[in-house]
């Protein structure tokens, strides 16, 4: 077993594989930029090593910086969480010859999969019903209408090296084309370093049902069921639940083997996600395989009372995977809300700026992966991602009510959070109904404000903070106070 | 003694009296609330009001407070100490009055050139920031008289990244 494990990510999910590394008494290293030297993720760890200034190819995409602090540390192991270098297969590679054990699938498996159209081809090959679109990268505009015009609008624009919703266009007609292409470009060249992008077919409503596998080194692979991940704003998931209200048992079981086949068809090894997209019509299309933990792990880590990190850890110090897929049942029904530093009265624009205050909601039930605390600074060079909060209940009515309850008891301030928003998500009809599709927030929270409730009470609140405040000698407001007109006049009588 | 605050644009007196030792009544408008508070941190209150309970959460927010109770949020400004705020405001349309971006971003794209014809919220520059594209448009009709990025550049909240000249008898407000 590994003596010490580096973990090459910041904020909430360095913070959580740090947590399972204490439980096995395994050493932890945090690494840091410039701008995280205060972070909480650094103050988890049993050491910290700085490696490099704030822009993420500086640090957190450096992988000299990176393998030399395993090595200075005498780290065995690096976990790399997800994003950064997580799907970066030359970096798994260079701990693969550095003899430091990468905790994730082999580098041929990344390599192979994250481009998404040889996952495509292997996928189709292993029989596992892919998404009708191209199977080949495409850099010309020209070629990239007439395939359009194959597969039938509307259609999406994909990165081919990419991910996590960045360099995704949707194009419903010829015209749009053109523009969307060159976007989408953009994006992907900024976010993967790749501009190459390839079409899919776009349905207009339809579910991302994706389904958590582990795979140990000796050929044995289990799916751990599925999580619903429709709610999503521009390509980006927001709230993720399991199980799915689409689910029928025997659909669950077809998906779990399609994902069993799509693992094996790849030689998949340690944790990975197989997202599928599912129609009206209960028919499911690979989408791609996340190589890595992903970030809504949590609420497979609830119904099925699994920890994956410690799975992720066991498999990659070589032990044999005991779970057996007729052991593995869901109990419950869990959600988890992504915080994000985001404004959603303006567009969700991110919110970076200090964290004045946080306050954490808990009780049974509820688990928040938090990546800050009260007086730090959300940075912007990063994911302004805050904490993710799960909740565990008997049935899916409790869950919504469990999760409305610790929103509300959520408290943040000094940067804005979409809080106010989710609630109004988690209590409308149409998510307590279950009729959940990629296109739910478009279609039923396009413009959202705040309401009003509670203004009297605001009102109070802001008079009896003033009442029992200390007394200070200054407002600080950071600027002069305006004077009032009599401090400024002088001495003066009527005549 | 009253406090003169600003709570969703609109303007609210709040009376404010002690009437024993534990307790404070508030008026406002015609509703009256008995209220007993304690203080549990900087940020955190609870209160008793009219009998009913509430844990209420206060921090800063530039010149006024950021509320917090149950989830809502609501910014409440004192228009007798109202501080400074160089910032532009945004208007009822959510548009800044500038081409200027919202945090620290990259220029991505520049859509237009000087002597283009745009319209009000036209698409005008294209930055990123965070890995994300946005578009910045244009707050009113007009003409463009400058462009003053180029595709590369580092731009912070404050500049002014496109200058437009507004449309003579157009969006009469004054600035």
């Amino acid at each position: 077993m590994f003596k010490k494990i580096l973990v090459a990510n910041r904020g909430e999910i360095a913070r959580r594989i740090m947590s399972t590394c204490r439980e096995m008494g395994i050493a932890t290293v945090a690494v840091y930029s410039d701008a995280d030297s205060r972070a909480a993720h650094v103050l988890s760890a049993d050491e910290a090593v700085l490696i490099g200034g704030p822009e993420p190819s500086a640090s957190y995409l450096n992988m000299d910086a990176i393998i030399d602090a395993a090595r200075q540390t005498g780290s065995d192991a690096i976990h790399p969480g997800y994003g950064f270098l997580s799907e970066n297969a030359d970096f798994a590679r260079r701990c693969e010859q550095e003899s430091i054990t990468f905790i994730g699938p082999p580098s041929q498996v990344i390599q192979s999969l994250g481009d998404k159209i040889t996952a495509r081809t292997i996928m189709e090959k292993g029989g596992v019903p892919i998404a009708p679109g191209m199977t080949r990268p495409c850099r010309d505009l020209d070629e990239l209408a007439t395939e359009a015009e194959k597969i039938g609008y509307p259609i999406l624009i994909k990165a081919s090296a990419g991910g996590g919703g960045k360099g995704i266009r949707v194009v419903r007609q010829p015209p749009d084309l053109a523009e969307a292409f060159a976007s989408a470009v953009r994006e992907a060249e900024s976010a993967f370093g790749d501009g190459a992008v390839y079409l899919e077919k776009y349905f207009e409503t339809v579910r991302h049902v994706e389904i958590q596998i582990l795979a140990d080194r000796f050929g044995h692979v289990v799916h751990l069921l599925e999580r619903d991940c429709s709610i999503q704003r521009r390509h980006q998931k927001i709230i993720e639940e399991s199980p799915s209200t689409a689910l029928t048992p025997s659909l669950r079981t077809l998906m779990g083997e399609s994902a069993i086949a799509a693992a094996r068809a790849a030689g998949y090894v340690n944790a990975g996600t197989v997202e599928f997209l599912l129609t009206p019509d209960l028919s499911f299309y690979f989408l791609e395989v996340n190589a890595r933990l992903q970030v809504e792990h949590p609420v497979t880590e609830m119904i099925t009372g699994l920890d994956l990190v410690r799975h992720q850890i066991d498999i990659a110090a070589g032990r044999k995977l005991e779970l057996k897929q007729e052991d593995i049942a869901g109990q419950g029904h869990a959600i988890e809300c992504r915080i994000y530093a985001e404004d959603p009265e303006n567009d969700f624009f991110p919110s970076p700026g200090t964290l004045e205050y946080i306050r954490e909601p808990s009780g049974p039930g509820i688990r928040n992966d938090c990546g800050v605390y009260s007086g730090v600074d959300v940075p912007v060079y990063y994911d302004p991602i805050i904490s993710k909060l799960i909740v565990h209940d008997q049935t899916r009515d409790q869950a919504i009510e469990r999760m409305v309850k610790a929103l509300k008891d959520y408290v943040i301030l000094g940067v804005k959070t979409p809080i106010p928003f989710m609630i109004d998500v988690l209590e409308s009809e149409a998510f307590k109904g279950g009729e959940i599709f990629t296109h739910f927030i478009r279609t039923h929270f396009p413009d959202w404000k705040p309401g009003e409730k509670n203004r009297d009470l605001a009102l109070i609140a802001w008079a009896m903070n003033e009442l029992t405040e200390k007394p200070r000698t200054h407002q600080n407001t950071g600027a002069n106070p305006i004077p009032e007109p009599w401090e400024t006049l002088g001495s003066w009588r009527l005549a | 003694m009253d406090y003169h605050l600003k709570i969703n644009e609109e303007p609210v007196t709040v009376s404010v009296k002690k009437t024993d030792d534990q307790t404070t009544r508030l008026t406002i408008g015609d509703r009256v609330y008995d209220v007993a508070g304690s203080r549990l941190d900087r940020h955190h209150l609870h209160l008793r009001v009219n009998g009913k309970g509430v844990h209420v959460f206060v921090g800063p927010n530039g010149s006024g407070k950021h509320i917090v109770i149950q989830g809502g949020h609501h910014l409440v400004d004192d228009l007798d100490h109202p501080g400074l705020s160089g910032r532009s405001r945004k208007k009822a349309t959510g548009i800044p009055d500038t081409v200027t971006p919202p945090m620290p971003s990259v220029v991505a794209a520049v859509l237009v050139a000087p002597g283009d014809t745009v319209s009000k919220g036209q698409g005008v520059v294209v930055v990123s920031a965070m890995k994300m594209e946005t578009t910045l448009v244009a707050p009113y009709d007009g003409t463009v008289t400058g462009v003053t990025v180029a595709v590369g550049d580092k731009v912070n909240p404050g500049d002014v990244l496109v200058d437009i000249g507004r449309e003579a008898g157009m969006d009469g407000a004054v600035e």
